[in-house]
């Protein structure tokens, strides 16, 4: 009977400490997957942009601009996805992100092509790269959230100590610059004219 | 203002306490049944006993609608496979929110109905199934759907399929000791060996009456408190997912305020739903009502207005 109460909190300790330690361990390897899905997600924007480019052509060709932007945002990519650095891949991203509100004006300003199944179809499918692009960085920061809380927060922060897990970056983010600082331009509110 | 940390530590905190207080309860009326039954039989019947064959009757009931729960609900509902050309913001949507929350792409299915609806089931996120109506394709907007799409996948993510398979299993061991009990005091007899303690045996025997009539009431209301509790967990955890609280609290006011009924709902799927597909709860119906808050204790889902305060809290 004495063993048993000084065996079972040594036993459950343990349990504990393994459960602690698996949970780094995999959190380590599921934020690597989760980088390497953003890779995969521009790598498909890469080979769908040329796709839609094609299929609308004969609708957008007055639109020159947005199709000079479509282009240069796929060579972004590509160029991005062949170096391999992922922070270059996903403000290339950015860049198909913005061909979207062009397209929509572009859209609003020539009824013609406004029913056509071919353009909604381009809208549709950028969007959706888009977005995909962005929940698989979503991905990265909330599994990077996690592992860092867990490595600070007492009791774990003990174990990831003894076992020398460190802080994970995840997506970097410079912590100053413009996109913190709130400007005077940014505090008026939205102007919208409508005529 | 609340943010999601704090309401999803809050909301586990609440789910935690309710589930103990639920085993506690289980515990207690299964241990009193079947003293009172023990009195009946004569003995304490040991090894598997009465405990063991109401808990393997209760388990073999749930365990078909659990382990084929995908099969059977899709069967009832009348629901076709979902394709990415044909339905391709619903496929689209659901396949980028199952990369933002690390979750395999479930099955998604359709049901052809207006009445704009939504709901979850499957047994694992490998064997899951979000299932849509098609009034809610064409009445929610793209970041509308995104939230709605997202409640069902923190309900798979949470498991909450399978939470609610052993709380039913567990209510219905406890429903079939009750059931039992009743039925030996009416038709059985005490044995008569030791009279010597008749006083205490009718003391459990009072106990025993009084748990069998009713726990499987409040084995229910748990039951369904739990429900409601894993409903506030889904929204809290759709936000987590979307970052964009308005698009699901939007989703619930177009849905709560649509007036069809949903046909292909019926009473044994009504919880799997995003919102109670029978309407009871209209946008007229006041909170402050004490009628209202009594029959709420009968609802699988908390009201909607309060599910929209909830989040708007998040906002």
């Amino acid at each position: 009977m004495p063993l048993l109460i000084i065996l079972l909190p040594v036993i459950l300790i343990a349990l504990w400490a393994v459960s602690e330690y698996n949970f780094f361990v995999s959190s380590k390897a599921r934020i690597k997957a989760a980088v390497q899905e953003i890779g995969n997600q521009l790598k498909r924007q890469v080979e769908l942009i040329p796709n839609l480019e094609a299929s609308a052509k004969g609708f957008l060709k007055h639109e020159k601009d947005i199709f000079k932007q479509l282009t240069d945002a796929r060579r972004a990519v590509a160029s991005a996805v062949d170096s391999g650095d992922l922070q270059k891949m996903s403000e290339a991203g950015a860049k198909v992100a913005a061909v979207l509100p062009a397209l929509k004006i572009a859209v609003e300003d020539n009824p013609e092509i406004k029913g056509s199944e071919v353009v909604t179809k381009l809208m549709d499918e950028l969007r959706d790269t888009s977005d995909k692009v962005m929940y698989a960085r979503r991905l990265v920061i909330d599994l990077t959230a996690d592992y860092n809380v867990k490595l600070v927060s007492f009791p774990s922060s003990i174990l990831a100590n003894m076992f020398g897990f460190t802080e994970q970056e995840g997506l970097i983010t410079p912590q100053k610059g413009e996109h913190l600082e709130v400007r005077d331009s940014d505090m008026k509110s939205p102007r919208v004219k409508l005529d | 203002m609340n943010n999601i940390y704090e309401a999803q530590a809050s909301n586990r905190l609440k789910s935690v306490i309710i589930i103990i207080g639920f085993m506690l309860f289980v515990g207690v009326a299964v241990y009193i049944l079947m003293q009172a039954l023990g009195i009946y039989f004569g003995y304490q019947p040991g090894g598997l006993g009465g405990v063991g064959i109401a808990f393997i009757i209760s388990g073999l009931m749930s365990f078909g609608s659990y382990y084929y729960s995908d099969k059977i609900v899709l069967g009832i509902s009348g629901a076709r496979l979902a394709d990415r050309k044909r339905d391709f913001i619903f496929y689209t949507v659901t396949e980028n929110l199952s990369i933002a929350s690390g979750l395999p792409k479930p099955k998604l299915y359709i049901i052809d109905d207006t009445a704009p609806n939504a709901f979850a089931t499957g047994r694992d996120p490998d064997h899951a199934v979000v299932c849509v109506t098609t009034g809610l394709l064409q009445k929610l907007t793209r970041t509308e759907l995104e939230g709605v799409i997202a409640h069902e996948l923190t309900h798979i993510r949470n498991y909450d399929i399978r939470l609610m398979s052993v709380v039913a299993v567990l209510v219905g061991t406890v429903a079939l000791l009750a059931d039992w009990f009743l039925r030996m005091s009416f038709w059985g007899r005490r044995s008569k060996d030791d009279r010597g303690s008749s006083q205490a045996q009718a003391v459990i025997i009072a106990l025993g009456l009084i748990f069998a009539i009713l726990s499987p009431i409040i084995g229910t209301l748990i039951q369904l408190a739990i429900s409601r509790r894993r409903e506030f967990g889904a929204d809290i955890g759709a936000v987590s997912i979307t970052r964009q609280p308005d698009g699901l609290i939007k989703a619930l006011q177009k849905i709560a305020h649509d007036r069809e009924p949903l046909e292909a709902a019926n009473k044994a799927t009504a919880h799997l739903y995003i919102v109670n597909p029978f309407k009871a709860e209209g946008p007229e119906r006041s909170r402050r009502n004490p009628i209202n808050t009594f029959s709420n204790l009968f609802n699988t889902h908390p009201p909607v207005e309060d599910r929209i305060k909830e989040l708007q809290k998040m906002a």
